[in-house]
C-alpha cells in the first residue's frame, strides 16, 4: 500500500468524495482549511454531504452556501475577526435546508479522538447542565435518522452515566463519528504520504486517523526521504494517508503557518456579500465556478499573494494589514 | 517610569474598550493558568502579563501552551500564537489539560446571560425554529465547565440580560440535569469535578459578580458615568444592587500605553481614542 503512487490531482481527489459522504477537514476556524478542494467540490456539484467538524469556518460556509451539505455536526462556525457568524449556515437552518447537530468543542475533539483510537464513544464531563444535552434538541433523532437505516449515524446523540468506578458524578457519552473522508491542508507531504504539519496541529492527527480515506493536500510534495531524516517532527505516518495532492496556496483564503496569512479582506467580502442566496450565487460565479486553481490564483494576483506571504523567520506575514 | 503612569486616566482619555480590557486584566492573578478566547480577552490577558501577572500561563484553545506572543494574534489558531510558547500542539491537549483541572481562569463572551450566569451563544429565539442562528458553542461551555473561574465580557442591552436565555450554551450556577431537565446547582451536578464557575460578568455598563451560596448575580461596580438605576433598567430580571462597591476603576496611563503602543498598535481589537 505504502509503495503505491498516492499522487492524484485536485479534481480526482474531489471525485473520491461521493454524494452523501461524511467528511471532515484539517485546520482550525480560519487556518489551514483545504479550500482548493472545497472549490472543486462546489464545481463538481457534490450533494447531501454530512460534515462532521471539530469546528467550522469558511469551508463550511462555502459548501453550505453552494447547497452541498445536508447535515452539519459541529460546534462553531464563523470567520473570527472577519465575519462574526456563519451567515449561510444561519440562513439554511432558518429555511430547514440544513440539519445542524450541536456538540461542544471539547466533545467534538474527544469524539474525534475516540474515532481515531477505534473506540465507540467519548466520555466527558464537559457542558453538563447545558441545552447541548437537551434530549429535545437531538436534531438527527428528530429527523428520523437515528433508527439504524443510516449506517454512519449513531443510535442516540448522548447517553448519561454515573461514574461506575469512582462515583465522581455524572458523565456524558457521545458517539465516535464515522468519517468517510478526511481532507487535510498541510505544508508538506512526502511521496509515501508522511505529513509534516508546522505550527499548531489542531486536530489533524485525530482527523487523519479517524477517516476511511485520508487525502493530504500539500503546499509541496517533498522526497519521502527528506521527511524521514527527522521523523521526530513529522505529524502523521505515511500509511495513514491514502492520497496526496500537490497544490500551492491550497488553503487560501485561510492561513497557513509558515506559508501565508489569512486573507481577511477576502473573508470579510465573502461574509458581507453572502447573507442572501443571490449574494452567495453571485460570489460563487465570481470566485469558484468557471475557475481552476491556477485561474483562481491569477485572479487573486501577485500583489495580494505577496502581501500574504509569511516571513520565514516569524512564520506569519509582516506586511498584511490586520487592524483598522 | 514616571509616577503619572500609575495614575488613572481621565474621562475622554480612554474609551469603553480600554475600560473593559483593563477591568478584565485585573481579574487575572499572577501564576494562574488562563484560557484565552479570540478578541479583547487576548489583549486583556497579555496586558495582565505585562503588568501585575508576569508569570501567568496562557493557553490558546487551538493548541498553544504557555504562549508569550510578541505580536497580537487575531485568533487562537493564528501562526502568531506559538512564538515563544512552551509547546505548540493541538486541541486534544488543550481540552484534556482543561478537563484535567489545570485551568484557573477563562475569558468568554455571550449574546445572552441570565441571573445565574447561564450564557447563550447558539441561537436567538426557539432552538427548533430560530430567529437567528449564531456561531454556536465553540469552547465556551468546555472552558466554563472546567475552569475554576470564568469571566464573561458582554455588550449590555436589556434584550441580552434576560430572565431565561433562549438556549443554555454555557453552564452557569443553576443548570439543568438531563435527561429530565430539572434545575440543579452545578456543585451537585459536577460532583468530584466541581471547581467553580462564572465569577464575573464585565458588561459595557458595569461589573457583576455571583453570590457564593446561591450563584445569583449582583452588581459590583458601575462604569464611570453610569448609574445603578440605568443598569437596573437594562436587566430583564430583578438585579441585586445591595452590595455595589462603587465605580469601576478606569485605566491607568501605563495600561493605555501598553494597550495602544505595545499590544494592539494595529487597532485590531481596541480602537484608539479619536482626538477631538
Amino acid at each position: 500500500m505504502s509503495k503505491r503512487n498516492k499522487r492524484i490531482s485536485l479534481p480526482e481527489a474531489a471525485a473520491l468524495i461521493k454524494d452523501g459522504s461524511s467528511l471532515t477537514f484539517s485546520g482550525f476556524t480560519i487556518w489551514r482549511r483545504p479550500m482548493a478542494l472545497i472549490y472543486e467540490l462546489i464545481r463538481q456539484q457534490r450533494r447531501d454531504l454530512h460534515l462532521i467538524e471539530v469546528n467550522g469556518g469558511p469551508q463550511t460556509e462555502f459548501l453550505v452556501g453552494a447547497g452541498c451539505v445536508a447535515i452539519w455536526e459541529s460546534c462553531w462556525v464563523g470567520h473570527e475577526l472577519y465575519g462574526k457568524y456563519g451567515a449561510n449556515v444561519s440562513r439554511k437552518v432558518g429555511t430547514k435546508e440544513l440539519i445542524v447537530e450541536d456538540y461542544s468543542h471539547a466533545e467534538m475533539t474527544f469524539r474525534m479522538a475516540a474515532a481515531a483510537a477505534g473506540m465507540p464513544f467519548a466520555v466527558s464531563q464537559s457542558s453538563l447542565g447545558t441545552d447541548i444535552h437537551n434530549p429535545q434538541y437531538d436534531m438527527l433523532g428528530r429527523a428520523g435518522l437515528r433508527d439504524g437505516s443510516a449506517p454512519r449515524i449513531a443510535g442516540s446523540k448522548y447517553q448519561f452515566i454515573e461514574d461506575p468506578f469512582y462515583g465522581s458524578g455524572q458523565y456524558v457519552l457521545s458517539p465516535a463519528p464515522k468519517i468517510d473522508v478526511a481532507v487535510l491542508s498541510v505544508q508538506m507531504a512526502g511521496e509515501e504520504g508522511t505529513v509534516r504539519v508546522q505550527g499548531q496541529y489542531y486536530t489533524d492527527p485525530e482527523v487523519a486517523r479517524a477517516a476511511e480515506i485520508t487525502i493530504a493536500v500539500a503546499e509541496e510534495i517533498v522526497p519521502e526521504e527528506y521527511l524521514r531524516r527527522n521523523a521526530d517532527i513529522n505529524t502523521i505516518a505515511g500509511f495513514e494517508v491514502d492520497y496526496i495532492v500537490e497544490c500551492p496556496w491550497n488553503a487560501h483564503p485561510t492561513g497557513m503557518f509558515g506559508r501565508y496569512d489569512v486573507d481577511g479582506d477576502f473573508l470579510r467580502d465573502f461574509y458581507q456579500r453572502t447573507r442572501t442566496q443571490e449574494g452567495f450565487d453571485d460570489w460563487a460565479r465570481e470566485w469558484v465556478l468557471g475557475h481552476d486553481n491556477l485561474s483562481y490564483l491569477e485572479k487573486l494576483g501577485w500583489p495580494r499573494t505577496m502581501k500574504l506571504k509569511a516571513n520565514t523567520a516569524l512564520n506569519y506575514s509582516t506586511s498584511v494589514k490586520r487592524g483598522q | 517610569m514616571t509616577m503619572k503612569m500609575k495614575e488613572y486616566a481621565q474621562p475622554g482619555e480612554y474609551n469603553l474598550a480600554d475600560l473593559l480590557c483593563c477591568a478584565a486584566a485585573r481579574e487575572v492573578a499572577d501564576n494562574e493558568v488562563v484560557f484565552a478566547g479570540t478578541g479583547l480577552p487576548m489583549v486583556a490577558i497579555m496586558l495582565a502579563q505585562k503588568t501585575h501577572a508576569p508569570q501567568l500561563k496562557l493557553i490558546f484553545e487551538a493548541g498553544t501552551l504557555d504562549g508569550r506572543p510578541p505580536e497580537l494574534p487575531t485568533s487562537v489558531g493564528d501562526a502568531r500564537c506559538e512564538m515563544g510558547a512552551s509547546r505548540s500542539s493541538g486541541l486534544h491537549d488543550a481540552f484534556a489539560i482543561a478537563q484535567r483541572g489545570y485551568v484557573d481562569l477563562g475569558f468568554l463572551g455571550g449574546a445572552e446571560v441570565d441571573q445565574y450566569g447561564n450564557v447563550n451563544t447558539t441561537v436567538i429565539g426557539d432552538y427548533l425554529n430560530p430567529d437567528l442562528r449564531l456561531t454556536g458553542s465553540g469552547g465556551n461551555p468546555d472552558i466554563n465547565s472546567f475552569a475554576a473561574r470564568t469571566v464573561f465580557i458582554m455588550v449590555h442591552e436589556k434584550r441580552r440580560f434576560v430572565e431565561n436565555v433562549s438556549y443554555i450554551t454555557s453552564p452557569g450556577w443553576r443548570v439543568k440535569k438531563w435527561p429530565e431537565g430539572g434545575w440543579i446547582h452545578r456543585r451537585e451536578l459536577y460532583g468530584a469535578a466541581y471547581r467553580g464557575g462564572p465569577s464575573a460578568v464585565i458588561s459595557t455598563l458595569g461589573v457583576f459578580r455571583f453570590d457564593a451560596q446561591t450563584g445569583r448575580i449582583y452588581l459590583d461596580t458601575c462604569h464611570p458615568g453610569t448609574t445603578v438605576e440605568q443598569i437596573r433598567e437594562q436587566c430583564q430580571f430583578e438585579l441585586d444592587t445591595s452590595r455595589v462597591a462603587g465605580e469601576t476603576p478606569p485605566p491607568t496611563y501605563e495600561e493605555l500605553h501598553l494597550i495602544h503602543e505595545v499590544l494592539d498598535p494595529e487597532q485590531i481589537f481596541i480602537p484608539k481614542v479619536k482626538k477631538a
